[in-house]
């Protein structure tokens, strides 16, 4: 079964090795072919070739090329099989990374592309200050949702958190399994980028700072139950022994031997999550998420650049005061 | 008043702790555990109170067979029973007086002990606590401020806070400095003779033992190997509770 798995893993490496060489570095840098085509032949061959290398390699010295990096071995790194295969895979990943990106100095460099950045750096060095009042009290806007976030996100975080960490749900196999479950929608949640969440969101309530609250206030409760309920992990677990040991109710082990233990790095977490979800604030406007961030979005459409101009410097004073105050705040609690 | 019977512990990570330990601790007596690092003294004590279930035997707390029971049952042998340890295990963000009082939380509902709402009665005997242990005038200090021999009075009130009838210390002196050690034996003792509360003690120093110490019992590799009184432990027996290579270090 092993086996198996490392001939998959050496088939899959030799196609991509071989699909590399033939479209991007034969076809594209040496024929010079303007736009590639991926037709299923070329997939077809690629990976016939790729497992016919795969079984011929790892045949030849009786090895895949994954144990060709196993520590086992004590010779040098240029003598370990396989080394000079990685490198060049390596070296061919690189070239394909340029393909991809499109990278080009040739447009970085453009007459026309560099007329057209100075054109908007010039306004935006010229904001329109007849919109600050509008654009203030947009920024209030999106503190307050950031506000709003953090703080209704605290109380879930912190009861799930506790049923999130290991240390407290060993005991028997239904704290296990909630322990699990909670884990499962913790990650699933933040996988989930909270732009995507405000799109979801705005279709449900509408577009404006609710739905962009909603978001963010989904994705604290992912973030911060993890953090803390890491935090939980770490607590010295000496005194939830001697709570327990006076025969004492498991609440109140909790509330005595975890609780204090843990309320400052809490409140320290929580401070640092309204710093984030300010700056995320203003990005989840873009999408529709009210504030700041969707008046950027407006002016940006209409190529206003002035005002954009504006905009962004009240965003990079918001971001500047959260960051100052928030790290004074929590160097003081510490 | 406490007996153990076939006694058996296993880790769920197969390391075998204690095997067929039969103890018996008479009323009031001062029974010291003495053993290598590893040898199952902590694991003993903390079977005994239930922090650890039992893999197999008995244990017997005043003629009621304890080591099957769970939930409140369990909850209210473990009120009976104080417990100090090597490192306080206090709450270290809070009073001494609160830390006492967290001793009384068997007899307090989860939603009083929550809020705090300790009755003054309560709040009168933590002070009466920490005034057996010298510390009725650090009350009101929080623990983390107070040094390592201070820290395990606290702790040694926070047991009496239970009315204990018997007190488990778990390497009470270990962490302390010799002229600190003695003066928190000297409190056990108080506790033994004053009170009538019978402890059950691990140690690791023979000279400490020696005088403080009413029977002692020795542990190696999970099983017991002595069991007498103080002065029979001579360099023979010795050498088999400490192997041979073992040398006393004394502690005046």
């Amino acid at each position: 079964m092993k086996k198996f798995k490392y001939f998959i893993f050496d088939s899959l490496l030799w196609f991509y090795t071989v699909l590399s060489i033939y479209k991007v570095i034969y076809q594209k840098l040496i024929l010079g072919v303007r736009y590639l085509e991926y037709g299923n032949q070329d997939f077809l061959i690629s990976l016939g070739a790729g497992i016919i290398l795969a079984l011929f390699f790892s045949n030849l010295r009786n090895y895949s090329i994954l144990n060709g990096f196993s520590k086992k071995q004590d010779t040098s790194l240029l003598k370990r099989p396989y080394f000079i295969l990685f490198l060049f895979i390596l070296f061919i990943t690189f070239i394909n990374g340029v393909h991809f990106s499109q990278l080009s100095l040739k447009e970085f460099f453009s007459q026309t592309g560099i007329e057209g950045a100075q054109r908007i750096f010039l306004a935006l060095l010229q904001p329109n200050f007849s919109i600050l009042g509008e654009s203030l009290s947009a920024a209030v806007e999106t503190i307050f949702m950031a506000f709003m976030a953090t703080t209704l996100a605290i109380p879930f975080s912190f009861l799930l958190s506790f049923v999130a960490a290991k240390n407290l749900t060993r005991g028997s196999f239904f704290f296990k399994s909630v322990y699990s479950i909670a884990r499962f929608f913790l990650n699933a949640t933040r996988s989930i980028e909270p732009l995507v969440w405000a799109i979801i969101f705005s279709v449900w309530v509408g577009i404006g700072p609710f739905s962009g609250m909603l978001a963010l206030c989904l994705h604290s409760i992912a973030s911060l139950s993890k953090l803390y309920s890491e935090q939980i992990e770490n607590i010295d677990e000496g005194p939830l022994d001697a709570i327990r040991s006076t025969g004492a109710h498991p609440i109140q082990v909790v509330w005595f031997g975890v609780v204090p233990q843990i309320l400052l790095p809490f409140l320290s977490f929580t401070i640092y999550r309204w710093d984030i979800n300010v700056r995320m604030a203003t990005v989840i406007g873009l999408v529709g998420g009210g504030g700041i961030g969707t008046m950027l979005m407006q002016y940006q459409g209409t190529a206003r650049w002035n005002e954009v101009g504006m905009l962004i410097i009240i965003i990079a004073l918001i971001v500047w005061a959260m960051d100052a105050t928030s790290s004074k705040i929590r160097e003081k609690i510490k | 008043m406490l007996k153990i019977t076939n006694l058996h512990k296993t880790y769920p990570n197969g390391v075998v702790a204690l095997k067929d330990i039969n103890i018996e601790v008479k009323e009031k007596e001062f029974l010291v555990v003495i053993g290598l690092s590893g040898s199952g003294k902590s694991t003993l004590l903390k079977c005994i109170n239930k922090l650890h279930h039992i893999t197999s035997g008995k244990v017997f707390f005043k003629g009621q067979e304890i080591s099957s029971l769970g939930g409140s049952q369990m909850r209210a042998i473990q009120a009976r029973m104080g417990m100090i340890f090597q490192h306080f295990n206090l709450i270290e963000r809070k009073s001494a007086l609160t830390n006492v009082l967290t001793g009384a939380l068997h007899q307090t509902s989860v939603i009083k002990s929550i809020l705090e709402l300790f009755s003054d009665e309560q709040k009168e005997k933590a002070l009466e606590m920490l005034d057996i242990v010298g510390l009725k005038n650090k009350a009101h200090q929080r623990v983390d401020n107070l040094s390592g021999g201070q820290k395990q009075r606290v702790a040694i009130a926070r047991a009496l806070m239970q009315s204990p009838s018997v007190l488990l210390a778990d390497e009470p002196v270990a962490s302390l400095d010799p002229a600190t050690s003695h003066s928190i034996m000297d409190y056990l003792r108080k506790v033994n003779e004053e009170l009538g509360v019978t402890i059950v003690c691990n140690l690791h120093f023979l000279s400490l033992v020696r005088e403080y110490a009413t029977r002692v019992i020795a542990l190696k590799d999970g099983e017991l190997i002595f069991e007498g009184s103080p002065e029979k432990i001579d360099e023979e027996w010795f050498k088999k509770i400490y192997g041979e290579k073992a040398k006393e270090v004394f502690i005046k």
